[in-house]
């Protein structure tokens, strides 16, 4: 199977969305910056989307893949949102983003 | 398809990968979201050589158009703007982090290929009319037959999640 | 006939069949295409526009405008163009080379890759995409990246106050852009923005502007919010000349700056264009089907006619967009995020619950439709 073909068949399609995954994870697990996890976590989303369209045109030929995907991506909105007014919050508390000063239990 | 759809194709799904790649490793978080978004402009490619025209165009207006704004907008207010304290990569996980990259590609992709092996697939031209039919009036339909529980949770998801958001940025009392 | 641009491609291949144009590869066409887009429509309008800029902000203010280069001063652009081309190619030393040479670049990208779903005519489109005005809305999103990025690699505090105040913008008003959009989708069922300019014929239900009262607000709304997404007076706060030097591009210079200017105006032409498409019936003619009332009339003539006043429409609202630029002032931070959030939101989600009432109370019949209905005996149903 040549590059070309690879690259429209299930697993190429596959191939992106784990590498995609692994570097997701690999982000959140290095970041220091509150910033960057978030960076992460919307690769891992949008691996997980690849994998619902993907799998929706090759192998079930119907809409279902597309609609689950369709909902991650509006849930992923919501979460950068809220993920992000949670970031300023804590910067305006501790003058700095790094996740590992988020150490306190209340304030 | 044609060879140049295809070579398209492979363009979108390398720029996928390679910015990705600059988002998980660039020390600077702020090329880290600008190749994010180039990402997501080679996954609305990919979504679209899928079927999936609607979807596209929502991942475009929703990632780039909102999520990618967002986040550089929170850069650029909580950082200290030109005494670049952005650089910040190198904390202790950076040892398991590479070692599990490593070994989960090949573990994901191979898992992933065998349980598409497990699903029948799709016969080739019902695989075609499906990705050449336009999905816009099958997804509206199917949001509001098959899927109209979901689709009213994330309603009241995203009004949760817009109300929280201002409440959490708000200005100190 | 099928109203799409499937049957043009199609003569088009049959034409070209056994000549040297079927051996070239597709994307060859795509990339060609895309050059003629730019060099032929995009670069000459923004040039142009410059020109008709200034000689209408002159006549508003009672004074001459250029009228140095060529007759009446028409060949200016092309001698600010060579100026700019020859300028210093610029970075501030302590700016970020790489953000800010792609900037400029994500800004042009995303203003001329609106004109692909832009039907000019009945049959001429480069692409009729089946979600053609989603496409346009979600392809210009790419400017305000590219504003922000450029506004924060120049190193400068006007820069960036305007870069951000460009990206709150252009957020918030994309929401009731896109929701102003929605009762024409409701109204002709498409996306595809052929299908809804081919609704609007004079025997159909003529523009949409006039359906019902409620598409006849949701106009204003698209077009302020539209003159809001591309940063025009009076929502010009990111470039605010008075305040913050000259915001987001103080730092750009030669070409550079030459790229944002023709973004900004390519900007505003493909948002005059959507409005006219959706709103004001794009190339159909007014009271008149060219193609019904007048068969023997060679097609290409009938074309001609149709892209004419196609732009027509449009430069009239680049007009009006220029002559707001002269006769308001700017609005303030707040009132610009109140007009939009607290006015324009709201009404435009109630415009969206009319035009669906309307809808099933005449069953999708337009204003113009019923009040005939009335005269042409009883009400009855057609």
């Amino acid at each position: 199977m040549n590059l070309l073909d690879f690259s429209n068949s299930i697993e190429g399609y596959l191939l992106v969305s784990s590498i995609l995954l692994t570097l997701g994870i690999f982000s959140v697990l290095t970041r220091k910056n509150a910033i960057g996890i978030l960076l992460g976590v919307e690769l891992i989303l949008n691996a997980a989307g690849i994998n619902f369209v993907a799998f929706s045109k090759f192998h079930s030929a119907a809409i279902d893949g597309q609609m689950v995907t369709l909902f991650i991506i509006l849930i992923a909105a919501a979460e950068a949102a809220v993920a992000l007014a949670i970031i300023l919050r804590f910067y305006r508390l501790k003058q700095t983003i790094d996740a590992d000063e988020a150490s306190l239990l209340r304030n | 398809m044609t060879n140049g759809m295809k070579w398209i194709l492979l363009i979108a799904e390398l720029l996928t990968v390679g910015s990705a790649l600059i988002v998980a490793i660039n020390p600077n978080i702020l090329y880290s979201a600008v190749f994010l978004l180039f990402s997501f402009l080679g996954i609305a490619v990919m979504y679209l050589f899928a079927g999936a025209d609607f979807l596209a165009g929502v991942q475009v207006v929703v990632y780039v158009g909102g999520v990618t704004i967002l986040i550089l907008f929170a850069i650029m207010l909580t950082q200290w703007l030109y005494r670049l304290k952005l650089k910040d990569i190198g904390s202790k996980f950076v040892v398991p982090g590479v070692v599990l990259a490593l070994g989960l590609v090949p573990f994901l992709h191979r898992g992933l290929t065998q349980l598409g092996k497990m699903v029948q697939a799709a016969p080739p031209e019902k695989m075609a009319e499906f990705a050449a039919s336009p999905k816009t009036a099958m997804i509206g339909k199917a949001l509001l037959t098959n899927y109209v529980l979901p689709f009213e949770a994330v309603t009241i998801l995203l009004l949760g999640a817009l109300v929280g958001a201002v409440w959490l940025a708000r200005p100190k009392a | 006939m099928p109203v799409n641009s499937a049957l043009f491609a199609q003569s088009l291949t049959q034409w070209t069949q056994g000549t040297w144009f079927a051996s070239v590869p597709i994307w060859v066409w795509a990339l060609v295409s895309a050059l003629i887009i730019i060099y032929m429509l995009a670069l000459p309008f923004g040039g142009i526009a410059t020109y008709v800029e200034r000689k209408i902000a002159a006549d508003l203010q009672d004074r001459i405008g250029p009228n140095r280069v060529g007759p009446l001063g028409i060949f200016q652009f092309a001698a600010d163009a060579i100026k700019m081309i020859s300028k210093e190619d610029y970075v501030p030393p302590g700016g970020d080379r790489f953000l800010f040479n792609i900037a400029p670049v994500l800004v042009v990208v995303g203003s001329c890759a609106g004109f692909v779903a832009l039907p000019l005519g009945q049959y001429l489109v480069a692409g009729d995409i089946n979600i053609g005005v989603f496409y346009i809305m979600a392809i210009t999103t790419i400017i305000a990246p590219g504003i922000l990025l450029g506004s924060w690699a120049s190193e400068n505090k006007w820069s960036l106050l305007g870069g951000l105040r460009s990206a709150a913008q252009i957020v918030s008003y994309e929401i009731p852009v896109a929701l102003s959009i929605v009762p024409i989708i409701l109204i002709s069922g498409s996306l595809q923005i052929g299908e809804i300019v081919k609704q609007q014929g004079w025997h159909d239900h003529f523009w949409n502007v006039f359906h019902n009262p409620f598409t006849f607000i949701s106009f204003f709304i698209l077009f302020v919010g539209g003159l809001a997404e591309t940063n025009r007076i009076p929502f010009d706060l990111p470039e605010a000349e008075s305040e913050l030097v000259s915001g987001f591009n103080t730092e750009f210079s030669g070409m550079r700056f030459g790229l944002y200017a023709l973004g900004e105006f390519v900007d505003v032409f493909v948002m005059c264009a959507l409005v006219t498409s959706l709103y004001l019936g794009g190339w159909q003619i007014p009271f008149l089907e060219l193609d019904k009332f007048w068969v023997t009339l060679p097609s290409g003539l009938i074309a001609l006619i149709h892209v004419s006043f196609f732009l027509g429409k449009t430069f009239l609202l680049v007009f009006v967009v220029m002559w707001l630029r002269w006769t308001l002032p700017r609005l303030r931070v707040d009132q610009l995020m109140g007009l939009c959030w607290k006015g324009m939101v709201p009404v435009a989600l109630f415009n969206i619950l009319g035009t669906a009432i309307w809808m099933w109370a005449f069953k999708g019949q337009s204003m113009l439709q019923v009040v005939s209905g009335l005269f042409s005996g009883g009400g009855g149903s057609h």
